[in-house]
Protein backbone atom coordinates (compact mmCIF):
# COMPACT_ATOMS: atom_id res chain seq x y z
CA UNK A 1 0.00 0.00 0.00
CA UNK A 2 2.80 2.34 0.90
CA UNK A 3 4.41 1.88 -2.52
CA UNK A 4 1.13 2.46 -4.28
CA UNK A 5 0.46 5.61 -2.28
CA UNK A 6 3.92 6.97 -2.99
CA UNK A 7 3.42 6.48 -6.70
CA UNK A 8 0.10 8.24 -6.57
CA UNK A 9 1.45 11.13 -4.55
CA UNK A 10 4.27 11.60 -7.02
CA UNK A 11 1.67 13.04 -9.37
CA UNK A 12 0.88 15.80 -6.89
CA UNK A 13 0.61 18.35 -9.67
CA UNK A 14 -2.60 16.70 -10.78
CA UNK A 15 -4.14 17.41 -7.40
CA UNK A 16 -3.37 21.09 -7.06
CA UNK A 17 -6.58 22.24 -8.67
CA UNK A 18 -8.51 20.60 -5.87
CA UNK A 19 -7.26 22.97 -3.20
CA UNK A 20 -8.86 26.32 -2.31
CA UNK A 21 -6.25 28.68 -3.67
CA UNK A 22 -8.13 31.89 -4.13
CA UNK A 23 -6.23 34.96 -3.08
CA UNK A 24 -7.99 38.16 -2.15
CA UNK A 25 -7.64 39.48 -5.67
CA UNK A 26 -6.12 38.60 -9.01
CA UNK A 27 -2.47 39.55 -8.97
CA UNK A 28 -2.25 38.85 -12.69
CA UNK A 29 -4.83 41.60 -13.26
CA UNK A 30 -2.89 44.15 -11.24
CA UNK A 31 0.74 43.36 -12.01
CA UNK A 32 2.64 42.66 -15.21
CA UNK A 33 4.71 39.49 -15.36
CA UNK A 34 6.65 41.08 -18.23
CA UNK A 35 7.84 43.93 -15.99
CA UNK A 36 10.02 42.35 -13.32
CA UNK A 37 11.52 44.80 -10.83
CA UNK A 38 14.47 44.60 -8.48
CA UNK A 39 15.22 47.78 -6.58
CA UNK A 40 16.91 49.06 -3.46
CA UNK A 41 15.14 51.78 -1.56
CA UNK A 42 14.60 53.52 1.74
CA UNK A 43 11.34 53.06 3.62
CA UNK A 44 9.33 56.30 3.83
CA UNK A 45 5.99 54.95 5.10
CA UNK A 46 4.14 51.77 5.97
CA UNK A 47 0.51 51.27 5.03
CA UNK A 48 -0.37 48.74 7.73
CA UNK A 49 -3.78 47.97 6.24
CA UNK A 50 -5.88 44.99 5.19
CA UNK A 51 -6.36 43.28 2.84
CA UNK A 52 -2.76 44.09 1.86
CA UNK A 53 0.09 45.92 3.49
CA UNK A 54 1.89 48.60 1.47
CA UNK A 55 5.51 49.60 1.89
CA UNK A 56 6.50 52.98 0.45
CA UNK A 57 10.16 53.36 -0.54
CA UNK A 58 12.33 56.07 -2.06
CA UNK A 59 14.39 54.66 -4.91
CA UNK A 60 17.25 56.50 -6.56
CA UNK A 61 17.22 56.07 -10.36
CA UNK A 62 20.25 55.91 -12.68
CA UNK A 63 19.91 59.66 -13.20
CA UNK A 64 20.15 60.30 -9.47
CA UNK A 65 16.52 61.30 -9.23
CA UNK A 66 14.56 59.95 -6.23
CA UNK A 67 11.24 58.29 -7.02
CA UNK A 68 8.74 57.00 -4.44
CA UNK A 69 7.39 53.48 -5.08
CA UNK A 70 4.46 51.61 -3.47
CA UNK A 71 5.06 47.92 -2.79
CA UNK A 72 2.13 45.57 -2.11
CA UNK A 73 2.54 42.75 0.42
CA UNK A 74 0.56 40.37 2.62
CA UNK A 75 -1.97 41.25 5.29
CA UNK A 76 -0.76 42.76 8.57
CA UNK A 77 -2.82 40.16 10.45
CA UNK A 78 -0.53 37.37 9.38
CA UNK A 79 2.59 39.48 9.94
CA UNK A 80 1.47 40.24 13.49
CA UNK A 81 1.12 36.51 14.08
CA UNK A 82 4.72 36.15 12.96
CA UNK A 83 5.64 38.62 15.67
CA UNK A 84 6.35 41.36 13.13
CA UNK A 85 4.93 44.74 14.05
CA UNK A 86 4.92 48.04 12.22
CA UNK A 87 7.79 49.17 14.46
CA UNK A 88 9.99 46.34 13.15
CA UNK A 89 10.40 48.20 9.86
CA UNK A 90 11.25 51.80 10.80
CA UNK A 91 11.14 54.64 8.34
CA UNK A 92 14.65 54.99 6.92
CA UNK A 93 15.30 51.24 6.70
CA UNK A 94 17.05 50.21 3.52
CA UNK A 95 15.39 47.27 1.77
CA UNK A 96 15.63 45.37 -1.50
CA UNK A 97 12.43 44.51 -3.34
CA UNK A 98 11.97 41.90 -6.03
CA UNK A 99 8.64 41.58 -7.79
CA UNK A 100 6.64 42.92 -10.70
CA UNK A 101 5.50 46.40 -11.68
CA UNK A 102 1.86 47.44 -11.99
CA UNK A 103 0.25 46.98 -15.39
CA UNK A 104 -0.50 50.69 -15.71
CA UNK A 105 3.22 51.44 -15.58
CA UNK A 106 2.99 53.52 -12.41
CA UNK A 107 5.59 53.33 -9.65
CA UNK A 108 3.83 50.51 -7.92
CA UNK A 109 4.70 46.85 -7.65
CA UNK A 110 4.17 43.61 -5.81
CA UNK A 111 6.80 42.75 -3.23
CA UNK A 112 7.24 39.15 -4.19
CA UNK A 113 10.34 38.93 -2.05
CA UNK A 114 11.55 41.68 0.27
CA UNK A 115 14.92 41.74 2.04
CA UNK A 116 16.89 44.02 4.29
CA UNK A 117 20.00 45.47 2.71
CA UNK A 118 22.16 42.85 4.46
CA UNK A 119 20.25 40.05 2.72
CA UNK A 120 17.98 38.95 5.58
CA UNK A 121 14.46 38.29 4.37
CA UNK A 122 12.00 40.80 5.77
CA UNK A 123 9.37 39.39 8.14
CA UNK A 124 11.05 35.99 8.38
CA UNK A 125 13.29 37.07 11.22
CA UNK A 126 10.37 36.76 13.64
CA UNK A 127 8.92 33.72 15.29
CA UNK A 128 7.63 32.10 12.12
CA UNK A 129 8.04 28.34 12.01
CA UNK A 130 10.81 27.59 9.57
CA UNK A 131 11.99 31.18 9.68
CA UNK A 132 15.58 30.08 9.45
CA UNK A 133 14.94 27.28 7.02
CA UNK A 134 15.04 27.26 3.24
CA UNK A 135 12.76 29.71 1.49
CA UNK A 136 9.57 28.13 0.25
CA UNK B 1 3.08 28.72 22.20
CA UNK B 2 2.76 25.37 23.85
CA UNK B 3 -0.07 24.02 21.74
CA UNK B 4 0.68 21.20 19.39
CA UNK B 5 0.66 22.17 15.79
CA UNK B 6 -1.62 19.28 14.91
CA UNK B 7 -4.78 18.34 16.71
CA UNK B 8 -4.98 14.62 17.46
CA UNK B 9 -6.12 12.36 14.68
CA UNK B 10 -9.81 11.67 15.02
CA UNK B 11 -11.63 8.66 13.71
CA UNK B 12 -14.38 10.76 12.15
CA UNK B 13 -16.65 7.81 11.53
CA UNK B 14 -17.08 7.31 15.26
CA UNK B 15 -17.25 10.70 16.96
CA UNK B 16 -17.53 10.59 20.73
CA UNK B 17 -18.94 13.46 22.72
CA UNK B 18 -16.61 14.13 25.59
CA UNK B 19 -16.54 17.93 25.88
CA UNK B 20 -17.86 19.30 29.15
CA UNK B 21 -21.29 20.90 28.98
CA UNK B 22 -21.74 24.29 30.68
CA UNK B 23 -24.43 24.93 33.30
CA UNK B 24 -26.94 25.79 30.58
CA UNK B 25 -26.72 22.22 29.37
CA UNK B 26 -25.51 23.46 26.00
CA UNK B 27 -22.13 22.48 24.61
CA UNK B 28 -19.55 25.23 24.78
CA UNK B 29 -18.23 26.29 21.37
CA UNK B 30 -16.73 29.58 22.50
CA UNK B 31 -13.21 30.26 21.39
CA UNK B 32 -11.06 30.97 18.38
CA UNK B 33 -10.80 28.23 15.79
CA UNK B 34 -9.26 27.49 12.43
CA UNK B 35 -10.73 25.48 9.58
CA UNK B 36 -7.34 25.17 7.82
CA UNK B 37 -7.12 21.78 6.16
CA UNK B 38 -4.79 19.61 4.11
CA UNK B 39 -7.81 17.85 2.63
CA UNK B 40 -9.59 19.15 -0.49
CA UNK B 41 -13.35 19.62 -0.67
CA UNK B 42 -13.69 16.98 -3.38
CA UNK B 43 -11.99 13.63 -3.36
CA UNK B 44 -9.20 13.23 -5.91
CA UNK B 45 -10.06 10.75 -8.66
CA UNK B 46 -7.37 8.26 -7.67
CA UNK B 47 -8.97 7.92 -4.20
CA UNK B 48 -12.41 7.12 -5.57
CA UNK B 49 -14.32 4.92 -3.12
CA UNK B 50 -11.78 5.48 -0.34
CA UNK B 51 -13.35 7.81 2.24
CA UNK B 52 -10.65 7.52 4.91
CA UNK B 53 -6.89 7.28 4.97
CA UNK B 54 -5.13 5.01 7.38
CA UNK B 55 -3.30 6.93 10.08
CA UNK B 56 -0.01 6.50 8.19
CA UNK B 57 -1.51 7.60 4.87
CA UNK B 58 -3.08 10.68 6.50
CA UNK B 59 0.29 11.67 7.94
CA UNK B 60 1.93 11.19 4.56
CA UNK B 61 -0.74 13.30 2.85
CA UNK B 62 -0.33 16.08 5.42
CA UNK B 63 3.44 16.01 4.93
CA UNK B 64 3.05 16.23 1.16
CA UNK B 65 0.54 19.09 1.22
CA UNK B 66 2.42 21.10 3.84
CA UNK B 67 5.62 20.53 1.88
CA UNK B 68 4.32 22.31 -1.21
CA UNK B 69 5.87 25.68 -1.95
CA UNK B 70 3.68 28.74 -1.86
CA UNK B 71 4.09 29.01 -5.65
CA UNK B 72 2.73 25.50 -6.07
CA UNK B 73 -0.24 26.36 -3.87
CA UNK B 74 -1.02 29.46 -5.93
CA UNK B 75 -1.12 27.60 -9.22
CA UNK B 76 -1.82 29.92 -12.12
CA UNK B 77 -1.32 33.05 -10.01
CA UNK B 78 2.20 32.10 -9.04
CA UNK B 79 4.34 34.35 -11.30
CA UNK B 80 3.01 37.69 -10.10
CA UNK B 81 2.08 36.72 -6.56
CA UNK B 82 4.13 37.48 -3.48
CA UNK B 83 5.81 34.76 -1.48
CA UNK B 84 3.04 33.51 0.81
CA UNK B 85 5.39 32.01 3.39
CA UNK B 86 7.40 35.23 3.68
CA UNK B 87 4.23 37.00 4.77
CA UNK B 88 3.15 34.25 7.17
CA UNK B 89 0.25 33.13 5.00
CA UNK B 90 1.40 29.66 4.07
CA UNK B 91 -0.54 26.61 5.23
CA UNK B 92 2.65 25.14 6.68
CA UNK B 93 2.85 28.09 9.10
CA UNK B 94 -0.52 27.60 10.79
CA UNK B 95 -2.19 24.96 12.91
CA UNK B 96 -4.00 22.37 10.85
CA UNK B 97 -6.37 19.84 12.35
CA UNK B 98 -5.46 16.32 11.37
CA UNK B 99 -8.13 14.13 9.84
CA UNK B 100 -8.40 10.71 8.31
CA UNK B 101 -10.76 12.00 5.63
CA UNK B 102 -9.63 11.96 1.99
CA UNK B 103 -12.10 14.74 1.12
CA UNK B 104 -14.24 17.13 3.09
CA UNK B 105 -17.30 15.80 1.26
CA UNK B 106 -18.52 12.69 3.01
CA UNK B 107 -19.81 9.46 1.50
CA UNK B 108 -18.48 6.97 -1.01
CA UNK B 109 -18.40 9.48 -3.89
CA UNK B 110 -16.78 12.42 -2.14
CA UNK B 111 -17.71 14.80 -4.95
CA UNK B 112 -20.18 17.65 -5.44
CA UNK B 113 -23.17 16.07 -7.23
CA UNK B 114 -23.67 16.90 -10.92
CA UNK B 115 -25.35 20.20 -11.75
CA UNK B 116 -28.93 19.94 -12.95
CA UNK B 117 -29.51 20.92 -16.62
CA UNK B 118 -31.13 24.12 -15.33
CA UNK B 119 -28.01 24.96 -13.29
CA UNK B 120 -25.70 24.22 -16.22
CA UNK B 121 -27.70 26.60 -18.39
CA UNK B 122 -27.65 29.25 -15.66
CA UNK B 123 -23.91 28.89 -15.21
CA UNK B 124 -23.25 29.14 -18.96
CA UNK B 125 -25.44 32.23 -19.24
CA UNK B 126 -23.68 33.88 -16.32
CA UNK B 127 -20.27 33.18 -17.86
CA UNK B 128 -21.43 34.49 -21.25
CA UNK B 129 -22.74 37.70 -19.68
CA UNK B 130 -19.46 38.37 -17.92
CA UNK B 131 -17.17 37.34 -20.78
CA UNK B 132 -15.23 40.38 -21.98
CA UNK B 133 -16.68 42.54 -19.22
CA UNK B 134 -14.72 41.24 -16.22
CA UNK B 135 -12.94 44.59 -15.78
CA UNK B 136 -15.62 47.06 -16.87
CA UNK B 137 -16.11 48.38 -13.35
CA UNK B 138 -16.09 47.36 -9.69
CA UNK B 139 -19.49 45.68 -10.04
CA UNK B 140 -17.96 43.18 -12.44
CA UNK B 141 -15.31 42.09 -9.97
CA UNK B 142 -15.73 39.17 -7.54
CA UNK B 143 -17.40 39.89 -4.21
CA UNK B 144 -14.25 39.14 -2.23
CA UNK B 145 -12.17 41.55 -4.32
CA UNK B 146 -14.78 44.19 -3.47
CA UNK B 147 -14.49 43.27 0.24
CA UNK B 148 -18.18 42.38 0.47
CA UNK B 149 -17.96 38.71 1.47
CA UNK B 150 -15.15 36.19 1.12
CA UNK B 151 -15.83 33.16 -1.03
CA UNK B 152 -15.10 30.65 1.75
CA UNK B 153 -16.52 32.43 4.80
CA UNK B 154 -19.92 30.93 4.25
CA UNK B 155 -22.30 29.79 5.27
CA UNK B 156 -21.21 27.15 4.56
CA UNK B 157 -17.79 27.78 6.10
CA UNK B 158 -14.87 26.23 4.21
CA UNK B 159 -11.11 26.29 4.65
CA UNK B 160 -9.53 29.27 2.90
CA UNK B 161 -6.14 29.62 1.24
CA UNK B 162 -5.07 31.59 4.33
CA UNK B 163 -6.54 33.22 7.46
CA UNK B 164 -9.06 30.42 7.98
CA UNK B 165 -9.69 31.85 11.42
CA UNK B 166 -13.02 32.35 13.14
CA UNK B 167 -14.40 33.07 16.58
CA UNK B 168 -17.55 31.66 18.15
CA UNK B 169 -19.34 33.54 20.91
CA UNK B 170 -22.40 32.20 22.76
CA UNK B 171 -24.97 34.21 24.67
CA UNK B 172 -28.50 33.65 25.90
CA UNK B 173 -30.59 32.98 22.83
CA UNK B 174 -27.78 33.66 20.35
CA UNK B 175 -24.60 32.24 18.86
CA UNK B 176 -22.33 34.56 16.87
CA UNK B 177 -19.60 33.55 14.43
CA UNK B 178 -16.95 36.10 13.46
CA UNK B 179 -14.84 35.39 10.38
CA UNK B 180 -11.46 37.08 10.15
CA UNK B 181 -11.68 36.90 6.36
CA UNK B 182 -13.13 39.29 5.37
CA UNK B 183 -14.89 40.67 8.45
CA UNK B 184 -18.42 39.25 8.65
CA UNK B 185 -20.19 38.38 11.87
CA UNK B 186 -23.09 35.94 11.55
CA UNK B 187 -25.60 36.27 14.37
CA UNK B 188 -27.64 33.13 14.87
CA UNK B 189 -30.75 33.31 17.07
CA UNK B 190 -31.36 30.09 19.01
CA UNK B 191 -34.62 31.16 20.65
CA UNK B 192 -36.97 29.40 18.26
CA UNK B 193 -38.01 32.42 16.23
CA UNK B 194 -38.99 31.76 12.59
CA UNK B 195 -36.93 32.65 9.53
CA UNK B 196 -37.29 36.06 7.91
CA UNK B 197 -40.02 36.40 5.27
CA UNK B 198 -38.91 34.69 2.04
CA UNK B 199 -38.69 37.95 0.08
CA UNK B 200 -35.81 39.19 2.27
CA UNK B 201 -32.46 37.97 0.93
CA UNK B 202 -29.13 38.51 2.69
CA UNK B 203 -25.47 38.03 1.76
CA UNK B 204 -25.04 35.46 4.55
CA UNK B 205 -28.59 34.14 4.41
CA UNK B 206 -30.75 33.97 7.51
CA UNK B 207 -29.63 31.50 10.17
CA UNK B 208 -31.64 29.95 13.01
CA UNK B 209 -30.09 27.58 15.53
CA UNK B 210 -31.40 24.91 17.86
CA UNK B 211 -29.89 22.17 19.99
CA UNK B 212 -30.08 18.47 19.35
CA UNK B 213 -28.42 17.04 22.42
CA UNK B 214 -24.87 18.40 22.47
CA UNK B 215 -24.99 19.39 18.81
CA UNK B 216 -25.80 22.90 17.63
CA UNK B 217 -27.87 22.69 14.45
CA UNK B 218 -28.11 25.81 12.29
CA UNK B 219 -30.68 26.10 9.52
CA UNK B 220 -30.04 28.81 6.92
CA UNK B 221 -32.32 30.08 4.14
CA UNK B 222 -32.95 33.51 2.55
CA UNK B 223 -29.79 33.46 0.46
CA UNK B 224 -29.26 35.78 -2.49
CA UNK B 225 -28.61 34.96 -6.15
CA UNK B 226 -25.84 37.57 -6.01
CA UNK B 227 -23.64 35.28 -3.91
CA UNK B 228 -24.06 31.78 -5.33
CA UNK B 229 -22.34 28.92 -3.52
CA UNK B 230 -20.91 26.72 -6.27
CA UNK B 231 -23.65 27.87 -8.62
CA UNK B 232 -26.54 27.68 -6.15
CA UNK B 233 -29.66 29.83 -6.23
CA UNK B 234 -31.39 31.88 -3.54
CA UNK B 235 -33.35 28.69 -2.80
CA UNK B 236 -30.30 27.08 -1.22
CA UNK B 237 -31.19 25.40 2.07
CA UNK B 238 -28.22 24.81 4.32
CA UNK B 239 -28.08 22.79 7.54
CA UNK B 240 -24.92 23.01 9.66
CA UNK B 241 -24.10 20.84 12.64
CA UNK B 242 -21.48 21.80 15.24
CA UNK B 243 -20.32 19.05 17.59
CA UNK B 244 -17.60 19.56 20.18
CA UNK B 245 -15.55 16.37 20.40
CA UNK B 246 -12.77 17.45 22.78
CA UNK B 247 -11.26 20.55 24.32
CA UNK B 248 -9.55 21.58 21.11
CA UNK B 249 -11.79 20.21 18.38
CA UNK B 250 -15.20 20.86 16.82
CA UNK B 251 -16.60 18.74 14.03
CA UNK B 252 -18.44 21.10 11.70
CA UNK B 253 -20.70 19.47 9.14
CA UNK B 254 -22.88 21.10 6.51
CA UNK B 255 -25.50 19.75 4.14
CA UNK B 256 -26.33 21.83 1.06
CA UNK B 257 -29.66 21.27 -0.66
CA UNK B 258 -30.82 23.15 -3.73
CA UNK B 259 -32.76 21.08 -6.23
CA UNK B 260 -32.45 23.91 -8.75
CA UNK B 261 -28.68 23.36 -8.70
CA UNK B 262 -27.65 19.82 -7.68
CA UNK B 263 -29.24 16.49 -8.42
CA UNK B 264 -29.16 15.60 -4.72
CA UNK B 265 -28.19 17.15 -1.35
CA UNK B 266 -24.56 16.75 -0.34
CA UNK B 267 -22.66 16.90 2.93
CA UNK B 268 -19.14 17.93 3.91
CA UNK B 269 -17.33 17.73 7.22
CA UNK B 270 -14.64 20.16 8.37
CA UNK B 271 -12.55 19.82 11.53
CA UNK B 272 -12.20 23.08 13.47
CA UNK B 273 -9.08 23.21 15.64
CA UNK B 274 -8.67 25.59 18.55
CA UNK B 275 -5.98 28.23 18.07
CA UNK B 276 -4.53 30.98 20.19
CA UNK B 277 -6.03 34.40 19.67
CA UNK B 278 -6.70 37.07 19.19
CA UNK B 279 -8.68 37.39 16.03
CA UNK B 280 -7.62 40.62 14.34
CA UNK B 281 -9.79 43.22 12.70
CA UNK B 282 -9.79 42.94 8.92
CA UNK B 283 -10.95 46.35 7.73
CA UNK B 284 -10.92 45.16 4.15
CA UNK B 285 -12.91 47.84 2.38
CA UNK B 286 -11.11 50.71 4.06
CA UNK B 287 -7.72 49.46 2.86
CA UNK B 288 -8.71 47.99 -0.47
CA UNK B 289 -6.35 49.67 -2.93
CA UNK B 290 -6.30 46.49 -5.00
CA UNK B 291 -9.69 47.00 -6.66
CA UNK B 292 -8.73 50.43 -8.03
CA UNK B 293 -5.30 49.19 -9.09
CA UNK B 294 -6.82 46.22 -10.91
CA UNK B 295 -9.15 48.50 -12.87
CA UNK B 296 -6.28 50.88 -13.63
CA UNK B 297 -4.37 47.90 -15.01
CA UNK B 298 -7.32 47.01 -17.24
CA UNK B 299 -7.63 50.58 -18.56
CA UNK B 300 -3.89 50.61 -19.33
CA UNK B 301 -4.19 47.28 -21.15
CA UNK B 302 -7.06 48.62 -23.28
CA UNK B 303 -4.86 51.44 -24.56
CA UNK B 304 -2.17 49.08 -25.79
Amino acid sequence: MRTKLTIVLASAGLLLAAWPLRAHHSFAAEFDVHRPIKMRGTVTRLGWINPHSWIYIDVKGPDGKIVNWMIEGGSPNALLRLGFTKDALPVGSEIVVEGFQAKDGSNRGVGQSVSFADGRKLFLGGSAPGANGPEK
Amino acid sequence: MTRRRFAPLLPMAAVLICAPAPATGQSDFEGIWTSASVVPLERPAHLKGKEFYTKEEAAENAKRVLGMTSWERLGSQAPEHYNMSQYGLDLSQVKVAATLRTSLIVGPDGRVPPLTPEAQKRSAERAARNRGHQFDGPENRPLQERCIIYSTEGPPMQPSAYNSNLQIVQGTGYVAIVQEMIHSTRIIPTDGRPHLPPDICQWLGDSRGHWEGHTLVVDTTNFTDKAPFRGSTASLHLVERFTRVDDDTIIYEFTADDLATWTRPWTAQVTLARIDGPLFEFACHEGNLGIANTLKGARAAEKQ
